[in-house]
């Protein structure tokens, strides 16, 4: 063995067993003879003498880099002599010497390589130098199969490589493409198609798998050449012959399908596409598909059906004549049925276009009303394929409703599955709804009917295809009830299913309930049924607990919708949740652990939703409300006490506890209004101050708890929602407590809070906000960096997502402050101090950001300060300083040299609004400090820009006329102008 | 298995050939199975990885050599020698880099011209980032081929054993094959709902200015 050899096997090694020093060396080795000039001999010589597969790939692989890399300063010899071998290689001209080894003798995988290599010569020879290849190879084929399949992977080579669309391809590629196949239609695609024919008329019997391979390579081919080499009365024949004599293999049967389904999609104008559609009488083959089959061929011959019946229905939209139109109807009515046929009975994994189809066939129906028969008759029968595929399999009842990890996976894969078909259903609904609503009906009944070992999965697909449905009704058509929706909602509320201790059945039938509650809202007379439905065992109290969970929610919409009209059943319903509440209201319940999964919070915002109803009585309201915040508030007064003495270990249990009774406070509240706790009913207001008292004292006992803290935050909110202004009292210390020692999580969700306060108080809330300006600064700016975030691998870590969060929520702060005639705060004594970096920082964020968004919040923020501080009463500046840095700092960078950046992309929408906002700004500026501003931006900036003096006036006009639409649109063609006049070769920043 | 001299185990072991363009996430994926990351060969110069990965299913344990060529995928290295009898193989791609997801016709041209006829799955990794450039509808690569399909979130864990349980079924014939016990895991460096959770967070902050925001005001989904 040689040195290459031997360098070769071990590169090829990764056994982990050669030494690494070793390897590193034979690894050069290899790259380095890839240097030498007659590397080419070197490797032609190793694929005529060395049996090695590693020694014959490296070969071919190594041929293949250099005649890309190098061909076009080879040498004329050199690429005679590597064409030759390589034909020669490819045609199994073996010298006629005993050692020599042939390279078609080897695997596939070596056979493929040296396709490619030939295909890469084709590349660059043919036509023009190596006119005769595709000539020269066919003699060779009658030296056998060996050399028919070498010819086949040079053709599908040729098409993986060059010609297919399928891959991305350079303009270069899609040029030498072109000239390939225009040279090869006119000098030898005529003679290639005559030895297909020859090759599978010959073999067809003797060697099924040769036919099979030279069918898929011809398969490749038809969608560009002569489309008459294939569709004549010989090769048609042959196919069909193919396909149907029974006893043939199936790969040559499908093969040859595969070859026809090539044929009926090429594209052609629709009347010649027609008369070859019809002229192929495809209704030959429409018995290969019945049968309960699974084979390939099967689901060969069955994608073939659905391309020819899409195209079908393809000509039948673009051609116009009764006669043509007439054509095309008969055809797809004639494949029909055997669509529908493998759609239900083989298991074929097409159903994806099959799909694709029917949807495309159900939207031509759009434009005929009313249908006709044989249509009425299809939508039957594609309902019926949807309700077929939809059904679960009763093989995984048990492992859905345990939901398991099989079952997991059942589920997820239906889901998927589902989406395309019930996509296909509510296209259905549009066209024919009483059809598709009298299938479902019938559905329903059959499936109550059916037998118990598949009732389950009978009535869940029923009950899906409802739910599928109501999402494409409109508002009316739910409301009215209209047709027969009005009898299948009653139907629904009043069927008692079998298989109700189903998970799969019980959810879908509340989902089901639930989107239909805009009939009930209209029809009162259900709403005893639907409370049964979600209350009993069939709902909240389901044996399930993902069915209860799901119940709960959903019974919290319902409420939300029917809400008054629920007056009269509170009392029921209370009842009914009693053990539900009870869970969390009852200091030793025994099912407190198991209540750590589901959080409640949706049963007592339901709660809420009743209970907080003006139509309640007063003292009805206040005793419900107390005897649910009482036993919650002593609960919490109790964990906390014990806080005091216990041991740490043991607070996580109560740390939880404690969250969760907030949480279900928090959802209660909601239902209650502000007016009617501050201004109708002060004793209800009453209430919830209490309960403020004492959650507040959860920060005193657990100051540091981020959980905690989070969780009374987000009750404050609420009840800054709830209780308006008589909140007041309680904010000071409350938000001294959530304050300290916060973290930049915290501080985020601290400063969504007093946003918040302002938006909803404005000025009343001065007072707090300048006071807690200068200590929120301090701590923020202390923490955030002064410049841009760190970008690049690494920078992406939680900490720094964390500073950027705050970051965005400390713009959004100011925005506020400054757009709800705050910004004083900013100048109290105790936050002067902070005025600086805060301007330097929304200087650099203007001008900077990445986010658009922000950029424009602080040019909005800019704006509002300029107005409200450019006053000068008594000839002196409101805020020294602030004028000439608005002019010398804002408005040249932000400006100017912020928008000529190239970076500033005045296509896109948002970066437009940031631009106006820029030009307003400019605007205001001359308003607020008229020429200041003006001269300095023309006589400073302008000139730094090369802006030429003629615009610079322009600008002047324009900016002192009133039109400010005007100005933006020229202030943006002169920033264009501007931008090109430098070409980039200025780089402005 | 793979090669002559590829260190042996008594169970049915499978060569994975793993490909797709550079930086979407290969290695970070193999890297995922605790038994391979502590038995991994690694081979700086030549730039593949081997990584024996195995799997405990109802039909007892199988090894699957996990060829990663991370790294090599213009330059240098054996390329597509790599492939060289592959029995099943993934090829990855990352939803937040649209040019990964065109390049994967190339990927399986060529691993096909090496392996004929093996089973392959197709990935979509990093669907934890939020803002994805190749959305699951955008995927139909698969269905030409005929491949599995699966986003995966190697970060994160999410499908983590879902190829690797496809290529085992295929390879065993049995379509009911599963892994019985729990995979060793690296710890996910990320859940994959913060995600989720981010985007809540923003829509938190920007709706500052409205009232409470109301969680489950949306409409029936």
């Amino acid at each position: 063995m040689g040195d290459l050899e031997k360098a070769i096997l071990i590169s090829f090694d990764e056994s982990g067993t050669v030494d690494s020093v070793l390897k590193s060396q034979a690894v050069a080795f290899c790259q380095q003879i890839k240097e030498n000039p007659s590397i080419c001999s070197i490797c032609i010589e190793k694929l005529f003498f060395c049996k090695l597969v590693q020694v014959q790939f490296w070969c071919l692989q190594c041929l293949h880099e250099v005649l890309r890399v190098r061909y076009s300063s080879m040498s004329q010899e050199e690429k005679s002599f590597i064409r030759k071998s390589v034909f020669s290689m490819a045609c199994f001209e073996g010298v006629n010497d005993e050692n020599s080894v042939r390279v078609l003798e080897a695997p596939a995988f070596i056979k493929n390589k040296l396709a490619q290599v030939l295909v890469t010569l084709i590349y660059f020879e043919y036509p023009l130098i190596w006119t005769s290849v595709f000539l020269d190879f066919l003699p060779s084929l009658n030296r056998g199969a060996v050399v028919i399949d070498m010819f086949c992977r040079v053709l599908n080579a040729l098409d993986e490589e060059l010609i297919s669309l399928d891959y991305p391809r350079s303009p270069e590629e899609v040029a030498v493409a072109a000239r390939v196949k225009d040279a090869m239609r006119q000098q030898c695609i005529a003679q290639v198609v005559r030895a297909w024919y020859d090759i599978v008329s010959m073999y067809r019997n003797s060697d099924p798998e040769l036919c099979a391979t030279v069918l898929e390579s011809m398969r490749r081919y038809i969608s560009w050449i002569d489309i008459g080499l294939i569709v004549n009365d010989v090769f048609i024949r042959l196919l069909f012959e193919l396909m149907l004599v029974d006893g043939s293999a199936d790969q040559v049967r499908g093969a040859a399908a595969s070859c026809v389904l090539a044929v009926v999609s090429k594209r052609m104008e629709p009347q010649p596409k027609l008369t070859l559609l019809r002229s192929l009488q495809m209704i030959r083959i429409f018995g290969l598909v019945t049968g309960d089959d699974e084979s390939e061929l099967v689901s060969k011959v069955a994608a073939l059906l659905t391309g020819y019946a899409t195209e079908v229905l393809e000509c039948s939209k673009r051609l116009n004549t009764a006669d043509s139109k007439g054509v095309s109807m008969d055809l797809l009515n004639e494949v029909l049925p055997s669509v529908f046929y493998v759609m239900q009975n083989c298991e074929v994994d097409i159903t994806f276009s099959i799909v694709q189809f029917l949807s495309g066939y159900v939207s031509t129906m759009k434009s005929l009303s009313p249908l006709r028969d044989a249509q009425l008759l299809h939508v039957g029968q594609i309902l019926e394929v949807i309700r077929t595929q939809i059904r679960f399999d009763p093989v995984y009842r048990d492992n859905l409703d345990v939901l398991d990890k099989i079952g997991r996976e059942e589920e997820d894969r239906m889901v998927e599955f589902r989406k395309d078909l019930f996509v296909l259903l509510r296209n259905v609904g549009r066209v024919a709804s009483d059809v598709t609503l009298i299938f479902i009906r019938n559905s329903l009944v059959s499936a109550v009917a059916s037998s118990a070992d598949r009732n389950a999965e009978e009535v869940e697909a029923a009950l899906s295809l409802f739910y599928a449905l109501g999402e494409s009704l409109s508002d009316e058509v739910m409301r009215t009830g209209s047709g027969l929706l009005r009898e299948l909602v009653p139907m629904l509320l009043s069927t008692r299913f079998p298989c109700h201790s189903n998970r799969l059945v019980a959810l879908v039938y509340l989902e089901t309930i639930a989107r239909y509650m805009k009939f009930v809202q209209e029809n009162n007379q259900y709403i005893p049924m639907v409370l049964g439905a979600f209350l009993d065992e069939r709902g909240i109290h389901h044996q399930n607990v993902n069915v209860s969970r799901r119940a709960s929610y959903l019974f919290m919409r319902v409420v939300k919708l029917l809400k008054a009209k629920l007056v009269p059943f509170i009392e029921t319903i209370l009842q009914s949740l009693q053990d539900a509440v009870a869970q969390f209201t009852s200091t030793h319940s025994a099912s407190k652990e198991l209540s750590g999964s589901e959080d409640g919070s949706h049963i007592f915002e339901a709660i809420g939703i009743l209970i907080g109803m003006e139509d309640v009585p007063l003292g009805k309201q206040s005793d419900y409300l107390s005897s649910l915040l009482t036993p919650l508030c002593q609960q919490v007064e109790v964990l906390l006490v014990n806080a005091k003495v216990q041991k740490p270990e043991e607070s996580p249990a109560k740390i939880a506890n404690i969250q969760q009774i907030i949480m279900v406070i928090n959802a209660l509240s909601k239902g209650f209004s502000e007016r009617l706790v501050t201004a109708c009913r002060p004793a209800i207001g009453l209430m919830f101050k209490q309960t403020l008292d004492v959650l507040l004292q959860i920060l005193i006992v657990f100051p540091k708890i981020e959980p905690l803290r989070c969780k009374v935050t987000s009750f404050i909110h609420r009840m800054v929602d709830t209780l308006g202004a008589s909140v007041f009292p309680y904010l000071p210390k409350a938000l001294g407590q959530l304050l300290a020692e916060s973290e930049p999580k915290e501080l985020v969700g601290f400063l969504v809070l007093i946003n918040q306060l302002i938006c909803k108080f404005n000025t009343a809330v001065h007072d707090i906000v300048e006071e807690l300006y200068p200590v929120l600064a301090s701590r923020i700016f202390n923490i955030l960096p002064r410049d841009a975030f760190p970008s690049g691998p690494g920078s992406n870590t939680e900490e720094i997502r964390e500073l950027q969060e705050l970051q965005r929520t400390l713009y959004t702060f100011l925005h506020v402050i400054t757009t709800h005639d705050l910004s004083s705060v900013f100048l109290s004594p105790k936050s002067r101090g902070y005025l600086d970096p805060m301007m330097q920082l929304l200087l650099f964020t203007s001008c900077n950001h990445k986010d658009i968004l922000i950029r424009k919040a602080c040019v909005q923020i800019f704006i509002r300060l300029i107005k409200d501080w450019s006053t000068r009463p008594y000839g002196e500046e409101k805020v020294p300083g602030f004028q000439s840095f608005v002019i010398e700092a804002f408005a040249t960078n932000c400006c100017l040299y912020s928008v000529l950046d190239k970076s500033f992309e005045l296509r896109d929408a948002n970066t437009l609004i940031l631009f106006g906002e820029i030009v307003l700004a400019q605007k205001v500026m001359y308003e607020k400090f008229g020429n200041d501003f003006l001269i300095h931006f023309v006589s400073k900036g302008f000139p730094t820009a090369h802006c030429p003096q003629d615009m610079a006036e322009q600008y002047c006009q324009k900016l002192q006329g009133n039109d400010v639409k005007a100005l933006k649109s020229f202030y943006q063609a002169l920033i264009e102008s501007l931008r090109q006049q430098q070409n980039g070769t200025l780089v402005y920043r | 298995m793979a090669l002559p001299n590829q260190q042996t185990v008594e169970y049915p072991s499978f060569k994975l050939v793993i490909v797709g363009d550079g930086g979407t996430g290969k290695t970070t994926f193999v890297k995922r199975h605790l038994t391979g990351e502590f038995e991994k060969k690694y081979e700086p110069t030549i730039g593949v990885e081997v990584h024996p990965l195995d799997f405990s299913t109802n039909c007892g344990k199988i090894r699957f050599y996990c060829w990663d060529t991370a790294g090599q995928e213009k330059f240098g290295g054996l390329r597509d020698g790599y492939y060289i009898h592959g029995q099943c193989a993934i090829i990855m791609f990352d939803v937040t880099a649209r040019l990964t997801y065109k390049n994967v016709p190339t990927w399986h041209r060529d691993l096909c011209r090496v392996c004929e006829n093996i089973p392959i799955v197709l990935c979509g990794n990093k669907v934890d980032v939020k803002n994805r450039q190749v959305k699951a509808k955008q995927v139909t690569f698969h269905r030409k081929k005929n491949l599995q399909y699966y986003e995966i979130s190697a970060k994160s864990n999410y499908n983590f054993e879902k190829p690797f349980l496809y290529l085992a079924r295929k390879l065993a014939g049995d379509a009911n094959l599963h892994f019985v016990e729990a995979i060793a895991l690296a710890p996910p460096e990320v859940h994959i709902d913060i995600a989720a959770q981010q985007l809540h967070e923003q829509e938190l902050v920007a709706a500052a200015s409205q009232p409470l925001p109301d969680d489950d005001d949306d409409a029936f989904e």
